[in-house]
């Protein structure tokens, strides 16, 4: 009847208020993000013309103006803040870096291999009344308690250039094999096997002859463990493999010995390539 | 329909605030790395902000804050250059690139280690992935005022191609250590 006519009226205008509401929500908001995008373009712009005019300026070209505005004192600060902070991050790529504390200092042991810098490491000392280790972030395969009671108390830059001969060593030997299976893992059959200190490896790899292949073992052994170099290499063949691969085994052993792991795999890849 | 236009709005937002992002930084990089103050002018805004702000308390950081700082950061590196014997007496750096995670900068160093000066010139490659910032360094130039040393020539040429500053510093703090050491002796019997 009558009330149900109504009601589908009331309830149609309803959808249409709240559908109307909706689209002029979407509205606003549409003109909202237009406008922030506009102000954000005029921004940009504003600092790309900016930013040319410095490098302008700074290359003396034509239509240059100079800078004739004095910096402000706290612009002198600020800068010299800034540069002061830049020479501190300096320190970091020398090896041993650090800032003094309340108790002490703290020092930062970076670690590289070539220009790659890898892991760093913190030692929170108390100098007072004697040096103590406060906290550490040293691993525990690093020998840091003989290390330690050997030279802290007598040396600390030695005691810190022992210890950082122990890590840039060990992180070394860990890039290496990295490296190596990152690079060279269609040549090792399967997994690379190493202690946490990474003085101990034992892998197999491939070696072609006369278009067959035949697996090597090899044994790497790091006995230096401020080396990342191995002092004991032992790379064998199957016994069912040709008796010319021993030569080849013998040969490969010594570049273990002198080259980077990966640098020798490398240069394997070259050698069997000018074979071929 | 709408809705892809507001997503296209904000995708650009997006896009501009990074961008903004990136040009202010280029702008601070270029102003910080093409001026010289020296400690003179330095130490005149240090006396200059103390007078002009004598009990004031600004928005940002109150010049004492600022001298605190200062202090704070030149106490540390004074107690590093005597730590480890490496003095430098200049650096520069000039950003080459700088992308949301890449920055490549070339710096210009000089110093010295005990009695031994150097010069060094590199470009450091810092990328930044979700855990970490990865440094690398590459171009590394070295001159050494003893470069005519055969042994120190021979050093110098092999860290220059592996591009080992690490290992360059390391060596040269504890050659320098012993160069020292043994200069002392034979001064001691002259």
């Amino acid at each position: 009847g009558v009330f149900a006519h109504l009601e589908m009226l009331e309830a149609r205008a309803s959808a249409a208020a709240v559908k109307q509401e909706e689209t002029e929500l979407q509205e606003e908001k549409l003109a909202r993000l237009k406008a922030r995008v506009q102000e954000l373009r005029l921004q940009r712009d504003e600092l790309r013309a900016k930013v040319d005019l410095q490098q302008n300026r700074q290359l003396g070209k034509e239509g240059a103006v100079s800078d004739l505005a004095q910096p402000s004192a706290r612009a002198v600060l600020e800068w010299k803040i800034k540069s002061v902070k830049a020479m501190l991050q300096i320190f970091y790529l020398t090896g041993i870096s650090g800032k003094l504390t309340k108790r002490g200092v703290c020092f930062c042991i970076s670690t590289a291999y070539e220009g790659a810098y890898l892991d760093s490491y913190h030692l929170d000392l108390c100098t007072k009344p004697e040096v103590q280790i406060l906290r550490h972030s040293i691993p525990t395969f690093i020998p840091l308690e003989r290390i330690a009671k050997k030279y802290l108390q007598t040396d600390i830059r030695r005691f810190l250039s022992v210890l950082s001969d122990h890590l840039n060593a060990y992180v070394g030997r860990r890039y290496q094999a990295e490296q190596l299976q990152e690079h060279f893992s269609d040549q090792i059959e399967g997994t690379l096997q190493r202690n946490s200190l990474c003085n101990l490896l034992v892998f197999n790899y491939n070696v072609s002859s006369k278009s067959k292949t035949f697996p090597f073992n090899v044994r790497l052994l790091y006995g230096d463990l401020c080396c990342s170099l191995p002092t004991e290499v032992i790379v064998s063949s199957t016994p069912n493999a040709p008796a010319s691969l021993a030569e080849t085994a013998a040969a490969h052993s010594e570049v273990f010995r002198r080259v980077a792991l990966h640098k020798a795999f490398h240069s394997f890849r070259g050698a069997e390539r000018s074979v071929a | 329909m709408d809705n892809s236009i507001c997503r296209a709005y904000e995708d650009e937002i997006q896009s501009l605030e990074e961008e903004i992002k990136l040009l202010t930084e280029k702008y601070e990089d270029n102003q910080q790395e093409s001026t010289f103050f020296s400690e003179e002018e330095i130490l005149m805004s240090i006396k200059s902000l103390q007078t002009e702000f004598q009990g004031e308390s600004e928005a940002h950081e109150s010049p004492s804050d600022l001298k605190a700082q200062l202090e704070s950061l030149e106490t540390d590196l004074s107690f590093l250059m005597k730590f480890t014997g490496i003095c430098f007496t200049s650096h520069s750096k000039k950003t080459m690139e700088k992308t949301r995670n890449r920055t490549v900068q070339k710096h210009r160093l000089s110093g010295n280690c005990h009695s031994l000066s150097f010069q060094l010139e590199f470009q450091l490659l810092e990328v930044q992935s979700k855990e970490n910032v990865s440094a690398v360094v590459t171009d590394l130039s070295i001159i050494m005022e003893s470069g005519e040393d055969s042994d120190v020539s021979k050093f110098v040429s092999s860290t220059e191609e592996h591009g080992n500053l690490l290992t360059f510093f390391r060596s040269l703090s504890s050659y320098a250590e012993w160069y020292e050491h043994r200069r002392c002796t034979f001064l001691h019997f002259k």
